[in-house]
């Protein structure tokens, strides 16, 4: 119980940072992927269930909160998540080069799988254009590498402050 | 270690499970209706030009499709209307090559010497009466007139004996069926030289009466109208017998005989009417 509580305001919580906040936090339409970050966070500490079975409920969400195609985001975040989860204990969670290279190269399969998808399904692309490397993408990747220390280091605080405490 | 491959499965087959579900969604895609919907909740939510473009861009799918599905509806009740005429066509066919059948088989009527053949259709058959009695389009403004015989085509193109003109108006006749219980036509057993009477019974079935008593008649002897008779030509069939009445009698013996005009399917009916009288 205290578990599924848990995942649920961690659930809401990033949505609400990514959907609602992210506007705020946005700098030219610049703003880091706090869900990709979950995701990662959730495959290190949680394993392959908690990572892939978050990965599809951000992304579904995502989705119907995009003008994307729909069904692309829940596909990448639950692979994400997958592998995120397969490296579970086996990367030291608390290093900052770890966190940054999971994180980075995250983002390329992110990148890389959605353009796929946009390359198969042109229809939904709009301006979007698969495997193009354009600057506000690049930088939004660089934004979200950038922060994820942070945020691994609020979401290790909370889980032990959790443990701890509630 | 076991516990933890067990979950390690576990968790295989919900990957699996839910990357199915993710290209079921892509694959699947949303309709334009559902795509306007989205699109603006998130403009509502989110406001900005890509997801205003969506909204415009999705709205006119759905304005194509709803045109679409107009058109074909309009298109299907055009189709819907045209099948209703051809229906009716066939239909309306099907009733002309029946007459024409009909009209093909009354060519085929035996000519007969000093008569003419005068085709009629059938235009009233009282259900309570159905044995009793017929009406005729043809009448006396063709030269039709009481005691005429009226006879029908036999599937083997045989004339048989139907009934006779018993009331004869402008453009109509009423036949009084052999088979009318006021009905009575000297007939004989066809290749035996027996006279005898065939009786309407109000019935399909004809009473033969006034049979000698040592005549040899069976069951399956044709009867013929005999050259006694005043409406029908002499030899013109009439029925069949069907049962020989087992009765002991001082004199006659009696006989049940079914006539051959098929009453079901009576629709036509041809009056034998002498040369010079039609019209």
């Amino acid at each position: 119980m205290r578990k599924a509580i848990s995942y649920i305001c961690f659930y809401a919580f990033f949505c609400l940072l990514q959907f609602f906040f992210g506007k705020y936090l946005s700098v030219n339409g610049i703003f880091p992927n706090f869900i990709l970050i979950a995701v990662i966070y959730l495959g290190f500490t949680r394993g392959r269930m908690g990572a892939q079975t978050a990965g599809f409920a951000f992304g579904l969400t995502w989705d119907a909160f995009s003008t994307d195609v729909f069904g692309a985001r829940t596909l990448m975040l639950t692979v994400i998540g997958y592998f995120a989860g397969m490296f579970n204990r086996q990367f030291d969670k608390d290093q900052i080069a770890a966190q940054v290279a999971a994180i980075f190269f995250a983002n390329i399969i992110y990148w890389a799988g959605f353009s796929a998808i946009y390359f198969i399904l042109p229809e939904g692309s709009g301006n979007y254009e698969p495997f193009a490397v354009t600057l506000t993408g690049t930088l939004k990747i660089a934004v979200t590498v950038i922060i994820t220390p942070l945020v691994f280091w609020v979401l290790n605080f909370a889980s032990a402050f959790s443990k701890r405490y509630l | 270690m076991v516990n933890s491959n067990r979950k390690n499965k576990y968790a295989d087959i919900i990957f699996i499970i839910l990357v199915a579900a993710g290209f079921a969604l892509i694959i699947a895609r949303s309709t334009p209706f559902v795509g306007l919907i989205k699109n603006f909740v998130y403009y509502v939510s989110y406001p900005n030009v890509n997801a205003a473009n969506k909204i415009f861009q999705y709205a006119g799918s759905f304005a194509e499709n709803i045109k679409s599905v107009v058109y074909i509806r309009q298109e299907n009740l055009l189709y819907r209307q045209k099948n209703q005429e051809l229906t009716d066509k066939l239909r309306n066919y099907d009733i002309v090559m029946e007459q024409y059948g009909s009209l093909v088989k009354l060519l085929d009527v035996p000519k007969m010497k000093d008569t003419q053949s005068v085709f009629a259709r059938i235009t009233v058959r009282e259900p309570n009466d159905w044995f009793q009695w017929l009406i005729i389009d043809k009448g006396s403004e063709k030269g039709l007139y009481q005691e005429l015989p009226v006879v029908m085509l036999r599937d083997n193109g045989q004339l048989c004996a139907v009934g006779r003109i018993t009331e004869a108006r402008g453009g109509s006749s009423k036949v009084g069926l052999i088979t009318n219980s006021l009905s009575a036509i000297p007939v004989e057993i066809k290749d035996k030289k027996i006279s005898c009477l065939a009786e309407g019974m109000g019935s399909g079935m004809l009473k033969i009466t006034y049979i000698p008593l040592n005549a040899n008649v069976e069951p399956g002897d044709e009867i013929i109208a005999s050259r006694y008779s005043s409406v029908f030509s002499a030899g013109m069939p009439v029925g069949v017998i069907k049962s020989v009445s087992k009765e002991n009698s001082l004199d006659f013996k009696t006989a049940l005989a079914e006539v051959y005009f098929e009453s079901d399917i009576l629709y036509e009916a041809v009056i034998l009417v002498p040369k010079g009288d039609v019209k």
